[in-house]
């Protein structure tokens, strides 16, 4: 009799704190009654919104969540299922989640397509002990004290994310299991970049991992769907930072993916799909993205263009650039809007970069260094021109002229090599490569094409000669012929 | 200036006595008749063969065989050498010119079944000469090494690897390999350069000899002449004279289609690379060319192509014995299969060839 008077008072007492706490399943949640009083995961639940959306214990772990008889509520012919496994825990929420009349029934309006992403993702195709996939949906949502994403409880919660994402990434020993070549150090490299920092601030705006990998379809970075595939980096950024909107309270451009587009780099990558070519991350780091300071900026073009930095920092430029504290690269190429480098940028008119500093009344060295300069790649452009279009002429004559052809592509060569040593900013070394290269080549092919084509012309006259003199021989064969045949008949007669 | 001629005539008489051998060919007499014309493309093949001997000699003091340097020397001999375009252009034409010669020969013999008897072995060894200048024009076609001339080669050796039984095995022998490689270069450059001019030259000889001692032949309707009817010319000196006259109009030729269109050399082959589109043989071997595309892929049990080439190649091993089987022409009667035979022939000839080349 006391046990039952026990049993009631705790039933009442339970459903009337239950009652209090909100929607939760009162009366009806008898596994709930139960767990509540063994404490641990029914503490977790309490919080969870499955509990407070009135989802009852059995809607994962099965059973008759009604029946205060414990045997009766976890037998398997009440469907009680237990305690969800392996790759079975995702297929469980997926049983809610993956159903859009189910989600609505909540009022919930999030998307359905989880447990499909989930599957087609790294983390759903991989595993380290072949039973079940890496990551399952409670591996970031946690498992019985599951609360919104908007909530900063929430481990998926902005602030939270790279705490949540770093309890493998960053663990060296777990991820050796599973890929032993990806670094570990994400984390500990986002915390530097300006995105971490910000994050740390507690300003949920700024990029996290999931901003860049997406979150339930994260791919590894080669595979072309990946939003940080070479190719869709700058698109992947551009969502933020071209969003005048939501950049309003950080005080920088938004201008940058429409200048990287029509950059040399964004052509060469957006347009020619050049996954060699340099995107938002080659120059601002990834996990640590921060925009490189003026005295690193040479370091970082540098990285690619190793001779061009390597001229300019032993050149006089590098002291002038430091002493006025210009940006080096940047100065004369812009950042974003990197054009490709024409020779319309040497030079003392206004489109040359030179003339921006270096102008005639100041009559500074440099400003006739930059106007001799500029008349050696003319010369060599137009003596190129002039070469290719004797070739042509001799070509089209039908000329074999196929090797002078092939020698021209190194005025091409003295051209590229050129663009380099501009940066040395030296007239001699640079006339070498221009004028003791190139227009020697041009030169060459030159007096080679324009021989091709005499030649053409010797061969006609030439033919002209030999057809006269063979007709005349022709002639004077056929007259002898005649004579003799004359000389016979008249024998004959 | 005759007195020197004369004295080097005499020096010569004295030793190799010249006399007879004037006294031999005043004696021989060509038919003439409403087509002696014909008569000269003998000569005019003689000469083509003489200009290919000489232009050859001259293109191997460059020319290197092999996959590596092939195409490299004719690129040399076409840019550097002093003439050498002139040289490999006269070769290209020459060979084409000496084609189309000897095949007007040819039908000319047949037309006025010069064949018949004494003749047959003059005709089988005519008929050999012109097998060879094909296989001469098959074999130097690979040589410069270009793309065009690697996948004609590979296309012509296929057909060739199609015949039954033997076809493998000629396909082998040809290509010196399984496929078209160095090997095969250096195969065809050895047909070209020593094994076909070595046999081309003896049965030449034979031809020649034959000619000399059976006389030029006459035509049918001469054997109902009486002597006095006969309209004849001396062979030496008017008819020489008049080949000799050929010869340089032939050699005007040459010429002009030399300067004004040279010889191509196009892109250095690659093993590697795609069949240019459209490619296609020598003219001389497109008519086969195009006959074996018309057919369907099998007919009854056979495969097309296998029956076209079996179809050909009887053809061919009738048209070369047909001295034998036209017993009418021997006997001195008309035989009109032999000329509608002909007519159909050469109609076959010009059509396929002409629809191939438009193709």
């Amino acid at each position: 009799m006391k046990n039952i008077i026990f049993f009631t008072f705790t039933f009442f007492l339970l459903n009337g704190f239950s009652f209090l706490n909100g929607k939760a399943p009162e009366s009806s949640d008898q596994c709930f009654v139960c767990h509540e009083q063994l404490g641990g995961v029914a503490d977790l639940f309490k919080k969870d919104i499955h509990f407070q959306k009135g989802i009852s214990c059995a809607g994962c772990h099965g059973g008759d969540s009604k029946t205060d008889d414990m045997d009766k509520a976890m037998s398997k012919s009440a469907g009680f299922l237990g305690i969800p496994k392996g790759d079975d825990i995702s297929l469980r929420c997926a049983n809610c989640h993956a159903k859009k009349e189910m989600m609505q029934k909540y009022g919930s309006h999030l998307p359905t397509n989880q447990l499909e992403l989930l599957k087609a993702s790294v983390h759903g195709k991989l595993s380290t002990t072949g039973k079940e996939k890496i990551v399952q949906c409670i591996t970031c949502h946690n498992a019985h004290g599951i609360v919104s994403v908007k909530s900063p409880a929430s481990p998926v919660y902005p602030l939270n994310i790279p705490n949540t994402c770093g309890k493998c990434h960053s663990n060296a020993k777990f991820m050796q299991t599973y890929n032993p070549s990806l670094a570990v150090d994400q984390v500990a490299k986002y915390r530097t970049s300006v995105h971490g920092m910000l994050n740390a601030k507690g300003d949920p705006k700024p990029a996290e991992c999931a901003s860049c990998h997406g979150s339930h379809g994260i791919r590894a970075t080669a595979d072309t769907k990946s939003q940080v595939y070479a190719l869709n980096i700058p698109e992947t950024c551009s969502k933020c930072h071209s969003d005048a909107e939501y950049m309003a309270g950080y005080k920088i451009p938004t201008d940058q993916y429409a200048k990287y587009a029509i950059s040399v780099h964004g052509k060469a990558l957006l347009e020619k799909h050049d996954v060699g070519a340099p995107a938002c991350n080659s120059c601002h780091g990834n996990h640590g993205a921060t925009p490189p300071g003026v005295e690193s900026i040479s370091k970082v073009c540098g990285s690619c263009h190793a001779l061009n930095a390597d001229l300019f920092s032993s050149s006089p430029h590098k002291q002038a650039f430091d002493k006025e504290k210009l940006p080096e690269c940047e100065t004369c190429h812009s950042n974003h809007a990197i054009m490709p480098a024409t020779k319309a940028m040497l030079g003392v008119s206004k489109e040359a970069v030179c003339s921006k500093c270096h102008t005639e009344s100041k009559s500074t060295k440099g400003y006739f260094v930059a106007q001799k300069m500029r008349s050696y790649v003319d010369s060599l452009d137009a003596s190129e021109a002039l070469a290719l279009k004797l070739i042509n002429e001799a070509e089209q004559k039908g000329m074999e002229i196929s090797e002078t052809k092939f020698k021209l592509r190194d005025a091409h060569q003295a051209k590229l090599e050129a663009r380099t040593m501009v940066h040395s900013f030296n007239e001699e070394k640079f006339k070498e490569v221009v004028v003791g290269k190139g227009l020697a080549v041009t030169t060459a092919s030159i007096s080679e094409a324009k021989e091709a084509v005499d030649n053409y012309f010797f061969r006609r006259y030439g033919l002209m000669v030999s057809v006269l003199i063979i007709s005349v021989l022709s002639f004077a064969l056929y007259l002898y012929i005649k004579q003799i045949e004359k000389k016979q008949a008249s024998k004959i007669s | 200036m005759k007195k020197i001629v004369k004295s080097f005539y005499d020096y010569l008489d004295e030793r190799l006595h010249l006399e007879d051998l004037v006294h031999f060919m005043g004696k021989k007499y060509v038919p003439v008749h409403a087509h002696s014309i014909w008569y000269y493309f003998g000569g005019v093949s003689l000469f083509f063969f003489i200009v290919q001997v000489t232009t050859g000699i001259l293109l191997l003091f460059y020319y290197k065989a092999g996959p590596d340097l092939a195409f490299e020397s004719i690129q040399y001999i076409m840019s550097k050498v002093q003439f050498g375009w002139l040289i490999r252009s006269i070769h290209g034409w020459a060979a084409n010119l000496f084609i189309l010669s000897a095949v007007i020969h040819m039908f000319s013999v047949y037309f006025e079944k010069a064949y018949r008897k004494p003749r047959e072995l003059t005709w089988i060894s005519g008929m050999l000469m012109l097998f060879l200048g094909m296989g001469f024009g098959f074999s130097g076609y690979l040589l410069p090494w270009n793309e065009l001339s690697f996948f004609a080669t590979k296309v012509g050796s296929d057909i060739a690897g199609a015949v039954p039984i033997v076809g493998e095995s000629m396909k082998i022998l040809m290509r010196g390999g399984p496929d078209v490689t160095g090997a095969t270069l250096s195969r065809l450059f050895g047909f070209h350069v020593a094994l076909f001019p070595g046999i081309f030259t003896v049965v030449l000889g034979i031809h020649l000899l034959l000619i000399q001692r059976q006389g030029i032949s006459e035509p049918m309707h001469f054997e109902h002449l009486e002597q006095k009817e006969k309209k004849t010319m001396p062979f030496f000196p008017n008819f020489l004279l008049r080949d000799l006259l050929l010869w340089l109009v032939m050699l005007n030729l040459l010429a002009i289609l030399a300067v004004f269109f040279p010889a191509e050399l196009g892109h250095k082959a690659d093993a590697f690379g795609s069949a240019p589109a459209g490619i296609k043989p020598e003219w001389y071997f497109l008519f086969m060319f195009q006959s074996l595309k018309y057919l369907p892929a099998h007919i009854i049990f056979i495969e097309g192509e296998v029956l076209g080439i079996l179809l050909f190649g009887a053809a061919f091993a009738l048209w070369l014995i047909v001295p034998f089987w036209d017993r009418k022409s021997a006997r001195g009667e008309k035989n009109r299969l032999i000329t509608y035979l002909g007519i159909f022939a050469i109609m076959f000839i010009i059509v396929l060839t002409i629809l191939g080349w438009v193709a």
